[in-house]
C-alpha cells in the first residue's frame, strides 16, 4: 500500500495513526485480505482528501475520516465475514476458533443477559426460601470469614447469621440493580 | 410519536435497502468505492456510514454479485472498481420485481 503524503504534520500523524488502527484491527487476516482492506481504505481516504475540497488539509482528513468511521466499528463485520471465509477454506482450528469467537461476540451480550436474569431469578428464590427456612438462608460468617450467601442445610458450630431479616430486602435490591443493568445492557445491544 | 421507535425502524430499512441501492447505481456503470458513495448521497437522503459499504460490497462480491478491479491512477494510489455481473443483473432484475410489488401492496393497505 502507497501511504499518502500530506504536508501538515499533524494531518500526517491523523493518517498514520489511523492506518495503525486499521493494521491492528485487521492483523488476524490473512496477509492476502489485510492488503486487500488496507488498499480500498486508503483509496477512499486519498479521493475523500484531494476531491478538490477546499480548506484546511487536517481539516478535510479529520472529515474523511470520521464519516468513514472507526475502524474497529467498521471493520468489526468485515473481519468476522472474511474469518469465516478463511476457516472454511483452510479448516485451519486456530481460523476456526477466530471466527467462532468473532461471531459469537456478537451473541455474548444476549448471553449475558440471559445469565443475569437467572441471577434475578435465584434471588427472588432465595426471598421467599427466607420465608420458609429462615435459620437455613442468609448470609452466613463463621470466625469472621465468610461462609455462605444464600441457602445453605449444613449449619456447622459458630455459624453466624448477619442480616436477618434483611436479607430479603438485600436480595429485593439485588434483583433490582441487576434488573436495571440487564435493561441497560438490552437497550445498548438493541441500538447496535 | 414515537420517534425511538420511527428511528429504529428506518435504520432497518437502510440496511436492508443499501445493497438493493448499490445493485441499482452499479446497473449504469462501474464505479470506485469513493464515487459510489457520492453517488448514494446525491441520489438518496440516507446518511450511511461511509465505512460499512466496503463490508457489503466484499460480500456482495463473495456471492457474485459484483465483481472488482484495481486500476492504476497517476497519483500512485489505485481505484477498486465495481461492476455488476451477469448474475447480479439477474438479482437487480429479480430485486425490481420485488419491491415493485411490495410498494403496489402497500400503496393498496394504505387506501
Amino acid at each position: 500500500m502507497k501511504r499518502i503524503i500530506f504536508t501538515n504534520p499533524t494531518a500526517q500523524k491523523i493518517y498514520d495513526d489511523y492506518f495503525a488502527s486499521v493494521t491492528s484491527c485487521i492483523s488476524i487476516l490473512s496477509p492476502t485480505d489485510q492488503q486487500e482492506l488496507l488498499m480500498e481504505l486508503n483509496s477512499h481516504v486519498y479521493e475523500a482528501t484531494h476531491c478538490g475540497v477546499a480548506g484546511n488539509e487536517v481539516d478535510i482528513l479529520v472529515d474523511a475520516l470520521h464519516k468513514l468511521g472507526a475502524p474497529e466499528l467498521v471493520l468489526q463485520p468485515a473481519i468476522a465475514y472474511k474469518k469465516v471465509q478463511q476457516a472454511g477454506r483452510s479448516f485451519n482450528p486456530k481460523h476456526i476458533l477466530q471466527a467462532l469467537y468473532l461471531n459469537v461476540a456478537n451473541g455474548a451480550g444476549f448471553f449475558v443477559i440471559g445469565i443475569i436474569y437467572l441471577l434475578i431469578l435465584a434471588f427472588g428464590s432465595l426471598a421467599i426460601i427466607k420465608l420458609i427456612s429462615p435459620t437455613h438462608t442468609g448470609l452466613f460468617v463463621q470466625n469472621g470469614h465468610w461462609f455462605a450467601f444464600g441457602y445453605t442445610s449444613d449449619l456447622p458450630d459458630g455459624l453466624i447469621e448477619l442480616l436477618g431479616n434483611w436479607f430479603i430486602a438485600v436480595v429485593i435490591a439485588l434483583m433490582g440493580i441487576f434488573y436495571f443493568l440487564n435493561t441497560l445492557l438490552f437497550r445498548l445491544l438493541k441500538k447496535r | 410519536m414515537n420517534t425511538e421507535f420511527v428511528q429504529n425502524w428506518f435504520s432497518q430499512v437502510k440496511k436492508g435497502t443499501l445493497s438493493y441501492i448499490i445493485l441499482i447505481i452499479l446497473n449504469e456503470k462501474e464505479y470506485y468505492g469513493y464515487e459510489l458513495v457520492q453517488e448514494i448521497k446525491i441520489h438518496t437522503t440516507l446518511e450511511v456510514a461511509e465505512g460499512t459499504l466496503y463490508p457489503l460490497l466484499n460480500r456482495l462480491k463473495t456471492e457474485g454479485i459484483v465483481d472488482s478491479k484495481w486500476v492504476e491512477q497517476e497519483s500512485g494510489i489505485p481505484r477498486k472498481y465495481y461492476t455488476l455481473t451477469d448474475s447480479g443483473k439477474a438479482t437487480l432484475t429479480e430485486m425490481k420485481k420485488i419491491w415493485s410489488a411490495l410498494g403496489t401492496a402497500i400503496h393498496k393497505i394504505e387506501k
